[in-house]
């Protein structure tokens, strides 16, 4: 007894101090996203994107001396999930955190890191992310009420839909697109028919589909992710409802169009400018390198977005040469000119919010590819 | 009008799938008196099953005797696993104590469904395409080829089923069986092989149900048994756990029920009302619709 | 074993009480994750193994418990501690409000009512009934616990408090074994018909078992909100009662095993990163194993003082 209590005593002691002779002198980078999950694609894609920085960084000599160290959690997509990481990354000890892939996630990780002073970037679109004065949390992308504007004017002006239905599942980020593009398409004069919620995962919406088609829409606003997307697409042409179907920026992802199979054909998609289709000189060098490094196309703009923001955060670092995070994010608020970027010109706004958006409409075409039908 | 016979036809296909998979947990409660909470991950199973038989074994043909075949092997394979997993998680058990057998069943499900995501992997898997996206518009009511062949095939397998049960001498060791395994077993019935044969029959169906809900959804993922599952397991309960036309009528009735909650009261609320029934049935009429009053041994 | 059980039992308390200060702070989020899983599992325990009644639902009683708090907290103000009498109240009013039609329900029937209850509440809180749930997010951003006015932010006070809440949840264990009450529980889970014909109230000593299950988890889920600051739907989810059900019956309905099963499904795959994918494949052959081999548990509870003489292999569950 006495003995295994020894043991006990000796291996916790071991354990412990295993634990506090953490590797001081690298910069820690905690990658908080769905690595598994319904959204594990768009997670992979982060951590891939993340390490593949990390590996080119490191090879030209780290930042300022310190190699970096990718720690990665999995959020599954889910909130409860999202704090626990935010808990465990922030015992860990990171610097910065890159993701996560929706608002849900980085919304309920963002107060921890707030009061860790760790850096937080994700490319979560709802508005809510940056409305609560946290200054260590940077969007990455667009927010919502951007991509509504965008979306509303299309919708009313350039296609001159009469009737309008507008469909979200329940996550902060697809109500806050939806509520955005109502109140949007109210202000330009549009007329929202119905709005309709669906519940993510649960695969069978021909029932809100019926009801939808009983108020004879022009087009259908999906403000919701993928995996729902592609499955309400195909259910919604399977019951020969005849309105147009665009997509929100969370449908940008090859699933999409397999899960809707050929119905996916003349649905639209309203994003920022996909991976293909980014002029800048960075964004053809790091798509190569990925190419190289995991034999395939990062799965969305979303993955670059998501390295963009880690490349801003250490851009920071090395412009203040400090590793203190409230400087560089003081800095990165007020930079006069922007960081060149995969996804275009990087610079962020006091609150937080990256600056400048540029979206587009995409139509699917039979082999699956986008045309762009309208751009801002 | 129009919108209500569209729920009807809705509700329909997805309450033919229910009680598929439902006969499958009837079947082996009937005989075994055991809740098999794996058959729901073996529904997703099969349907992961069929896929790679597509991909791999079939090279990606699309074609009508393709779509059979996927149908046959991926029954087949099921089949083998749901005897399997009776030889090994049940048949120990048989004479332990009740809750054993229910945490095996458990253990079990979490074998299987964890399996799957150690094989394929944890993502969103994606069907292809099998069945051409035709529709026919009937008066404001569109119905789709898949939900007809869905329709169709589910009541020729349930017909067949019925037919096999009530008709035929293994059809009658099977009943014999559920009433008293001690009284079957003197009367020369093997129960070891009607129980066997329980385990293939419920499979092979659970297994076309999966493969319908992969070429119906298209998109499948490791942790659908659960969902798939506990609503077969009410459609069951509803129509009298252990009784086979119960088991048809309770996944009808749960398809058009939800098809009914979704479209006119509210899509959200959806599963607390299923439950709600299924709780307000247990408490009035525990043995369900169409079962009998008998003595519940435990 | 008795010796063992005499010797082990302090030795686990006083190894649990100086623990989180050799742990950083990593490992004491572990260690109060175990508490946390041990307090509802003992909480299961009551209800299922001491009362015999076959409830899937525990994780509702969980997530009632850490929704009040959360609720109190974030919307009203109160600071956590406070919360803890409605966060106890509450569920064990439901406890007995739920259980009560369905007492009469026996085995199965009462098993898939009792996920039926834990489905409806997962999709109440999801679905922001009352607009106080915060939808499928959750809340997140409670405050820290305080005492007097006192903000207490360090993981270590956290860890003290679901540490006295595992205390307070044992010394009611021990206390059901030698009252009245727990005698009766052990009667009508042996043989109901005849506990009933000797003069026990098994619907009023039933009922009682669900509502103190219920109240202890509540608790423990007060204890959960304070943990991650947060609390969100899929926490509460019904898989969560399914592993609480099999952590009781596979440990053998004793505080060892319990404490066994809570370690290996929750400490385990924190330990072995990689055997964090595997451990659900594991821990589902190792529930089929558990029972084929020893169909009462790992660890069967013994009860009381009965001579060893009198106890019969008796066929009743776990």
């Amino acid at each position: 007894m006495k003995r295994t209590f020894r043991n006990i005593l000796l291996t916790l002691s071991a354990i412990t101090l295993m634990a506090g002779l953490s590797w001081a002198d690298t910069l820690k980078v905690g990658v908080q996203a769905p690595i598994t999950g319904s959204y594990a694609n768009e997670g992979q894609g982060i951590e891939d994107s993340v390490r593949l920085l990390a590996a080119q960084i490191n090879a030209s000599g780290g930042v300022m001396g310190k190699q970096i160290e990718v720690i990665p959690c999995d959020d599954q997509g889910t909130a409860m999930a999202a704090a626990i990481c935010a808990k465990d990354l922030v015992n860990k000890g990171v610097a910065m955190v890159i993701g996560s892939y929706t608002s849900t996630c980085a919304e309920a990780a963002q107060k921890t890191y707030f009061n860790a002073g760790v850096l937080q970037t994700s490319d979560g679109t709802a508005d809510s992310l940056t409305e609560h004065g946290y200054w260590t949390f940077l969007r990455n992308s667009f927010p919502n009420s951007a991509e509504a504007v965008f979306a509303a004017n299309y919708m009313v002006n350039v296609k001159a839909y009469k009737n309008i239905a507008v469909v979200s599942d329940f996550s902060s980020y697809a109500t806050g697109l939806a509520d955005a593009v109502i109140a949007e398409v109210k202000k330009a004069g549009g007329n929202v028919v119905t709005y309709a919620k669906i519940k993510a995962d649960s695969q069978n919406f021909t029932p809100v589909l019926t009801n939808i088609k009983s108020k004879k829409p022009d087009v259908i606003f999906y403000a919701g992710y993928y995996t729902d997307g592609g499955q309400l697409r195909a259910q919604q042409v399977a019951l020969g409802i005849k309105a147009d179907f665009i997509g929100g920026d969370a449908n940008d992802n090859p699933d999409f169009m397999k899960l809707a199979g050929s119905a996916a054909t003349g649905a639209f998609i309203i994003n920022v400018p996909s991976p293909e289709l980014l002029p800048y000189d960075v964004a053809k060098d790091f798509l190569k390198n990925y190419q190289a490094t995991y034999g395939k196309l990062p799965p969305s703009i979303w993955t670059l977005m998501n390295a963009d923001g880690m490349r801003a955060i250490i851009y920071g670092m090395e412009q203040t040469k400090s590793f203190d995070n409230k400087k560089v994010a003081d800095f990165l608020m007020s930079m006069d000119k922007p960081l060149p970027g995969i996804t275009g010109p990087l610079q962020f706004a006091k609150d937080g919010n990256r600056i400048g958006s540029s979206y587009m409409t995409f139509e699917i075409q039979a082999d699956n590819s986008y045309k762009v039908v309208h751009a801002q | 009008m129009d919108i209500f016979l569209q729920q009807l036809a809705n509700g329909l296909t997805i309450g033919s799938m229910f009680a598929l998979v439902a006969l499958g947990y009837t079947m082996v409660y009937g005989v075994m008196k055991l809740i098999n909470f794996a058959h729901g991950d073996m529904v997703a199973a099969s349907a992961f099953v069929g896929l790679t038989i597509y991909t791999q074994v079939l090279g990606q043909a699309t074609s009508l005797i393709a779509v059979i075949a996927i149908f046959l092997l991926s029954a087949m394979v099921m089949a083998c696993v749901g005897i399997l997993l009776e030889r090994l998680a049940y048949r120990p058990l048989r004479e332990a104590p009740r809750l054993s057998a229910v945490v095996s069943a458990l253990g079990a499900s979490l074998v299987i469904q964890n399996g799957i995501m150690l094989i394929w992997g944890p993502q969103m898997r994606i069907f292809p395409e099998l069945v051409p996206q035709v529709y026919w518009d009937l008066g404001g009511v569109v119905i789709s080829l898949i939900q007809v062949l869905i329709l169709v095939f589910s009541l020729v397998l349930m017909i067949a089923l019925y037919l096999f049960v009530e008709k035929t001498r293994m059809g009658a060791a099977i009943r014999a069986s559920a009433i008293d395994q001690d009284a079957a077993r003197l009367m020369g019935i093997n129960v070891n092989s009607v129980i066997a044969l329980i385990f293939i029959i419920g499979s092979s169906l659970g297994a076309v149900g999966g493969l319908f809900i992969g070429l119906y959804y298209r998109g499948i993922t490791f942790n659908m048994g659960w969902q798939y599952g506990l609503y077969a397991f009410i459609a069951a309960i509803l129509g009298g756990i252990g009784n086979i036309p119960g088991a048809m009528l309770g996944g009808m009735l749960l398809g058009l029920f939800q098809a009914f909650i979704a479209g006119y009261i509210s899509s959200t609320w959806a599963d607390a009302f299923t439950f709600i029934l299924l709780i307000l049935i247990l408490i009035v009429r525990p043995t369900g619709l169409l079962g009998e009053r008998v003595a519940e041994k435990v | 074993m008795k010796n063992l059980a005499r010797l082990g039992f302090p030795a686990f308390l006083i190894i649990m009480a100086v623990l989180p200060n050799m742990l950083n702070s990593r490992w004491q989020a572990v260690a109060i994750t175990f508490l946390i899983f041990t307090v509802v599992a003992l909480s299961q325990d009551i209800i299922l193994g001491k009362a015999g009644m076959f409830n899937m639902g525990q994780a509702l009683f969980f997530g009632m418990g850490a929704y009040i708090t959360a609720i109190l907290n974030s919307q009203y103000g109160w600071p956590i501690l406070v919360t803890i009498p409605v966060a106890i109240i509450l569920p064990a009013l439901f406890g007995v409000l739920l259980s009560g039609p369905i007492i009469h329900l026996r085995g199965d029937y009462l098993l898939v009512v009792t996920i039926g209850f834990n489905i409806v509440f997962v999709q109440v809180v999801q679905n922001n009934l009352g607009g106080i749930t915060g939808g499928p997010n959750g809340i997140f951003g409670l405050d820290s616990i305080s005492i007097f006015g006192k903000q207490l932010t360090d993981q270590l006070s956290v860890y003290y408090f679901a540490f006295v809440v595992l205390l307070i949840t044992l010394g009611i264990m021990r206390n059901l074994e030698k009252s009245k009450v727990g005698r009766a529980l052990h009667y009508l889970r042996e043989d109901q018909l005849a506990a009933e014909s000797i003069g026990i109230n098994t619907r009023i000593y039933k009922i009682f078992a669900f509502a103190l299950g219920a109240g202890i988890a509540g608790l423990a889920g007060t204890v959960f909100a304070a943990q991650y600051s947060a609390v969100s739907p899929e926490a509460f989810e019904f898989i969560q009662s399914v592993l609480f059900f099999s952590i009781v019956l596979v440990g053998g309905s004793s505080i060892p095993g319990v404490l066994l099963g809570v370690f290996v499904m929750f400490v385990l795959p924190e330990i072995f990163r990689e055997f964090a994918t595997w451990r659900f494949f594991i821990f589902g052959f190792a529930m089929i194993l558990a029972m084929i081999l020893r169909p009462r548990g790992i660890w069967p509870a013994t009860f009381g003082k009965i001579p060893k003489f009198l106890i019969k292999e008796s066929n009743h569950g776990a």
